[in-house]
């Protein structure tokens, strides 16, 4: 293709100077068989400073869904009218809402219900589809037919609509569900038709690499078919999944927001940032008080930076090429 | 060569995206240069959910529209007294056989004169379970209609008859001194002939005898609507015309009052509820209003069976509410608390109704009669309140309710959400739902009697918790042939003092009557069904 | 290709019976009954009740009902509302605005977020990168109920830059704000799609040979490595049309623009099962044809990719 049109800059032939260090041949060491690409990815991951930051970010958030007591002693639920909208002041540093809750409170157990609806989603979400959309692509023919065309049936209906439906035919045959089957009723009904979407991107993700150069190198050496779909295939499938789905997490926590601001999200008896966002919509008009957006969507949009982060960092780890 | 192709392709993306955009836009003019004129008042209104026939109108977007044009036997002025508009005379012996006169000279805006048969076809019409009306339940005083007002023997009523031209009789099933005033209600408006070859044409283009005529119906746009130069009734327009713009949301018509592009909305969206009084784009207008909101336990709920516990635990939830503290807060002072089970803007409210300090907030005291109630038959569980979600503001107060109870009584309170009003009520009326729900009333007609004897009269038929007292029931039908209206405003205070005793519906406050006009718009009223008189507006 | 095209357009048919009886299924299985509703606070009789359910279909069984509907979408017919309306109608008056706000919201985020996203990728790290990076996690962490409103008031009321509402009017400028908020979520996808495939481009080894041939910075970066960058951006937006279209539930309440995802949503609210059936086999409809679209556009992009 190259010699196809003369080229802009030909004229000034000359290559910048990348310098790529070649080890020396006889430095490597062919006593050990070659590390696994786990292991390597793991290695780079070590040396990341962008991997520790959101780690250590998640881990707080993780403490927090998990003990939410050991930060606040106040009852997210207790609501005193009298001091309803006041701001952050000693002992209430987040301030109050309308309800009179403490928003600290609030922001610190809505954690859980959040936090569980966005990992667990994406969760199944990215497995479903990271698996349906490698082996589609890579076995092709009537397996992708079926797969794409299976896909097809649940992404065709647009995820907001499919969920406001889903979840109020769950009411239907699954009545009051509690805390748990509440927070789970949001998770069956964004998984149920958002994992094509994984699906898609996985699929188009392995389309482009089955036929590179190493895919085929490994499949002359005679490993076999199913070896290289998850030693190779799919590991290098991987990046536009990744994102995808720290993206996706952040859009399902938010989806549970919308979902709970149509009236058909989590119970109201369930604390959540996306119950808490929701509620807070209408102080945007006037301004006024907007400490009980501010802390919720915060809460929310750090947790979703982590993870962002978190996504990035193993996404240059497991690209050998990207490492240093 | 490869690179070029590709942006050829979000070039042509592009253009095919304005070339789309750009017819888009032509007909968007077209359709939006209709009716303008300084003093035609645009006003916020929804899209109608059923053709525009008066028998099937029972939603305000339909109702808005159905009440301007059309003109009933009688009228209702601001403060909800009546005045005959059609109707000469409508008069009555023993308050069980009515006798109408209409005004000669009324006609229809297809030049059709507005006759007796106008009326008994249309309520026949509407009483006919054939065509399924929404609204027949207003025929259910009638003679020859079972309890939810459709015929029972074919296509006519035996309580209509035709006298002459500009006479009709109507017999009810038991006696109704009130019944004039009920008729202003958009179920008994009358129809031209011409609507009975075509319903479903005529439902989307109504021909009609109010102050307006409908111009066009713009389908989730607006309705045009256009002063009819033949109307003669007690409702003239003060302005040339009125188009109702269609919202789904009602925080985008408050926005188009701050920016002038509507003049008048009945409806605060809860993003302006605490600051729509000061805001210096709009005017505002809040009285105390009509619609109440109710709490109904029905007797069927373990622990609120009819007897003392059920009454003693009834009488607590309602003591263990602070009303004054969330009409204040959650709704910044645009709900007032409830005094009675109807509103002060009826004309035969009663201020002083025997028992009515159960309303009053007082904590202790409602853990003592809770106390009570539990040495009878000790209570464990959950107490859950229902509401529908899809109605604004619902959420909010059903919250701080239950958070109140759960504070006051020491017991377990959840609020218990459905998504839909339509799931909501399909439980209620096949009594499957077995929590507390909430309830509220706007009432068909201005009177005490009609926030009571629908709801709470033995089998009526909003009567959702099937409360059932013999004393009331014979208090009602005193009231409904009481001899004057001060003789009747008594027995009803009498019959609500039975309620507060029983508490069949604990009353929690009336939403006050709102609107919100744009800058330089004058003559805002609202009237006692919390709506604006649109008539009287100009700008 | 053509036989591919052919059989794809074969394979639309499962995907769209599948869809819709999925569909159909979520929706008989909701609960309510809409008659109960249509009547509101007022009883209903037996025989006014057995008179609309004999209209509506809805005395047969679910199965029936569904096959009825086919019967009926196959000639155009799909049903009437409760309001009295042809279906068929409602979509025909409400398709074509969501239709052209879905489309132009897709071209912005496409446009916006595949040049940030670029620009991200080769000045990875830099302050565009991070402040890209911010941008998008507002986009993703403010749900559009907030963000939207916030941005209507600020460009329609206080500023006065474009009309707070859209109404009948639907002009190009009328619909770009309306469209931009639409766009914003997707807009943070394509931007981190497009930002994660040029950064590992940039180390491919035809980018490397290209450079190597001396061939000037910018020029590899164009060619080589934006458009191999493009293929999963393709993907994603292919699937989004539907998507935004159904996301405009909230952006078409907020905009007052009488579209279909509004439609939708009311119809829910309703129970009125002919109009949520109808416009999800629209959707679904939409969907198949912008999937085999971008389909062959990999084909376009990638040489490798070959359909036979």
């Amino acid at each position: 293709m190259l010699n196809q049109t003369p080229l802009l800059g030909q004229e000034r032939f000359v290559a910048p100077a990348v310098e790529t260090e070649h080890p020396l041949a006889a430095d490597v060491d062919t006593s050990q068989p070659p590390e696994s690409q786990w292991k390597q990815a793991w290695k780079s991951l070590r040396t990341s400073w962008i991997f520790w930051a959101s780690s250590i970010l998640l881990l707080i958030v993780l403490v927090v869904v998990l003990f939410p007591g050991l930060f606040t002693s106040v009852d997210p639920r207790a609501a005193d009218l009298s001091r309803s909208l006041e701001g952050p002041q000693p002992g209430h540093i987040f301030g109050f809402d309308r309800q009179g809750y403490d928003v600290f409170a609030r922001t610190i157990h809505g954690a859980r219900a959040s936090v569980v609806i966005g990992l667990l989603t994406t969760l199944i979400v990215t497995i479903i589809g990271l698996f349906t959309g490698a082996i589609a692509a890579f076995f092709g023919g009537w397996v992708d037919t079926i797969i794409s065309r299976l896909a097809d049936i649940f992404f065709a209906i647009p995820l907001l609509l499919a969920a406001i439906v889903g979840l109020s035919a769950l009411n239907n045959v699954w009545p009051n569900r509690g805390y748990w089957g509440g927070v789970l009723a949001v998770v069956f009904a964004l998984a149920a038709f958002g994992w094509p979407q994984l699906t898609r991107i996985a699929r188009g993700a392995v389309m482009e690499i089955k036929n590179l150069e190493f895919v085929d190198a490994a499949r002359s050496l005679g490993s076999s078919k199913w070896r290289n779909l998850f030693t190779h295939i799919i590991p290098n499938a991987l990046p536009p999944v990744i994102v995808t789905a720290t993206v996706s997490l952040g859009v399902y926590i938010v989806a549970e927001a919308t979902l709970s601001f149509l009236g058909i999200g989590l119970p109201p008896s369930v604390v959540s940032w996306g119950n808490d966002i929701a509620a807070a919509q209408p102080q945007v008009r006037s301004g006024d008080n907007l400490h009980v957006l501010f802390f919720p969507a915060g809460a929310l949009a750090l947790t979703v930076l982590s993870f962002m982060l978190l996504g990035d960092a193993v996404r240059d780890a497991l690209d050998p090429k990207a490492r240093k | 060569m490869q690179s070029k192709r590709m942006f050829k392709y979000v070039a042509a993306l592009s253009i095919a995206a304005l070339a789309f955009t750009a017819c888009g836009g032509g007909e968007g003019e077209e359709a939006g240069g209709t009716a303008e004129g300084e003093a035609v008042i645009h006003a916020h209104g929804t899209e109608p959910q059923n053709p525009l026939i008066p028998t099937n109108t029972n939603e305000v977007g339909g109702g808005h529209i159905v009440d301007q044009i059309f003109a009933g036997l009688v009228s209702y002025n601001t403060d909800g007294s009546t005045e005959l508009e059609v109707a000469e005379s409508i008069e009555s012996e023993d308050n069980l056989t009515w006798t109408i006169t209409l005004k000669d000279g009324w006609t229809f805006s297809d030049g059709s004169p507005v006759t007796a048969n106008s009326f008994v076809d249309a309520w026949n019409y509407g009483a006919d379970p054939e065509n399924a009306q929404l609204s027949a339940y207003f025929f259910n005083p009638i003679e020859g209609t079972d309890q939810e007002g459709n015929s029972t023997e074919g296509d006519t009523l035996s309580g209509l008859e035709v006298i002459d031209d500009l006479t009709f009789e109507v017999t009810l099933k038991e006696p109704a001194a009130d019944f004039p005033d009920r008729l202003g209600y958009s179920a008994y408006f009358p129809l031209p002939e011409v609507a009975f070859e075509d319903m479903e044409a005529f439902g989307e283009k109504p021909i009609s005898n109010g102050p307006y005529v409908l111009e066009e119906w713009n389908h989730d746009v607006e309705a045009v609507l256009s002063k009819n130069p033949d109307y003669e009734g007690n409702r003239t327009p003060e302005n040339d015309g009125l188009v109702f713009k269609f919202y789904t949301d009602p925080d985008a018509a408050y926005t188009d009052i701050q920016s002038g592009v509507l003049d008048i909305t009945y409806q605060v969206p809860p993003s302006a509820i605490s600051t729509f009084q000061d805001d210096a784009s709009v005017q505002a207008f809040a009285e105390p209003g009509s619609v109440n909101a109710t709490i109904t336990i029905p007797n069927y709920l373990e622990h609120f069976e009819d007897g003392e516990e059920g009454q003693l635990r009834r009488a607590a939830i309602s003591k263990a509410i602070d009303r004054e503290a969330i009409t204040s807060t959650i709704f910044d002072d645009t709900r007032t608390p409830s005094t009675d089970f109807s509103s002060p803007l009826m004309p035969d409210y009663s201020e002083d109704i025997e028992g009515a300090e159960v309303l009053e907030f007082d904590a202790e005291e409602a853990q003592e009669l809770w106390a009570q109630a539990d040495e009878i038959n000790e209570f464990t569980g959950t107490f859950e309140l229902s509401y529908n979600a899809d109605g604004a503001g619902n959420r909010e107060w059903v919250e701080a309710v239950t958070n109140q109870l759960r504070e006051n009584l020491e017991i377990d309170v959840e609020p218990n959400a459905f998504a839909t009003f339509a799931e909501f009520r399909e439980l209620i009326t096949n009594r499957e739902i077995d929590t507390a729900f909430r309830t509220g009333w706007q009432p068909d007609y201005p009177s005490v009697y009609n926030y009571i004897a629908p709801v709470f009269g033995t089998g009526a038929g909003a009567n959702d918790g099937d409360y059932s007292n013999p004393d009331f029931d014979e208090l009602l039908s005193q009231a409904a042939s009481a001899e004057d209206d001060g003789q009747r405003a008594e027995i009803l205070a009498d019959a609500q003092a039975i309620l507060m005793e029983d508490l069949p519906a604990i009353p929690l406050w009336n939403q006050d009557a709102v609107a919100i006009a744009a800058e330089g718009v004058e003559g805002v009223q609202v009237n006692w069904q919390n709506q604006p008189d649109y008539y009287l507006v100009t700008k | 290709m053509w036989r591919y095209i052919v059989r794809r357009l074969l394979q639309t048919i499962p995907v769209v019976l599948g869809s819709t009886l999925l569909i159909y299924a979520l929706v008989f299985l909701q609960p309510g009954d809409p008659i109960v509703a249509l009547f509101g606070e007022k009883p209903v009789s037996e025989a006014a009740r057995a008179q609309l359910e004999a209209q509506y279909n809805l005395d047969q069984p679910f199965l029936i009902q569904w096959l009825l509907f086919l019967k009926g979408a196959l000639v155009g017919d799909f049903g009437i509302s409760y309001s009295g309306q042809p279906v068929a109608d409602l979509i025909a008056r409400t398709l074509p605005v969501t239709f052209q706000l879905a489309f132009m919201a897709m071209i912005i985020e496409a446009i916006l977020g595949v040049i940030a996203g670029f620009y991200a990728g080769i000045r990875r790290g830099k302050i565009f990168d991070s402040t890209m990076l911010i941008v998008s996690l507002i986009v993703i962490a403010i749900p559009i109920f907030v963000l939207g409103f916030a941005l209507q008031l600020i460009f329609g009321v206080q500023l006065q830059w474009v009309p707070p509402t859209v109404g009948s009017n639907t002009t190009f400028t009328n619909l770009l704000l309306p469209a931009v908020v639409l766009g914003l979520v997707s807009f943070a996808y394509v931007l981190r799609l497009t930002r994660t495939s040029v950064i590992e481009n940039l180390t491919a080894d035809h980018v490397r040979t290209a450079r190597a041939h001396g061939v000037s910075d910018s020029l590899v970066n164009r060619r080589h490595v934006l458009r191999n960058s493009l293929i999963p951006v393709v993907t994603f937006l292919g699937a989004d049309l539907g998507t935004l279209m159904a996301g405009a539930v909230v952006t078409e309440g907020i905009f007052n623009i009488n579209g279909i995802g509004n439609l939708a949503y009311q119809a829910i609210l309703r129970g009125e099962n002919p109009t949520v059936v109808s416009v999800v086999t629209i959707m679904v409809l939409i969907y198949v044809v912008a999937s085999l679209l971008v389909d062959l556009l990999y084909a376009a992009l990638d040489p490798r990719i070959r359909y036979a």
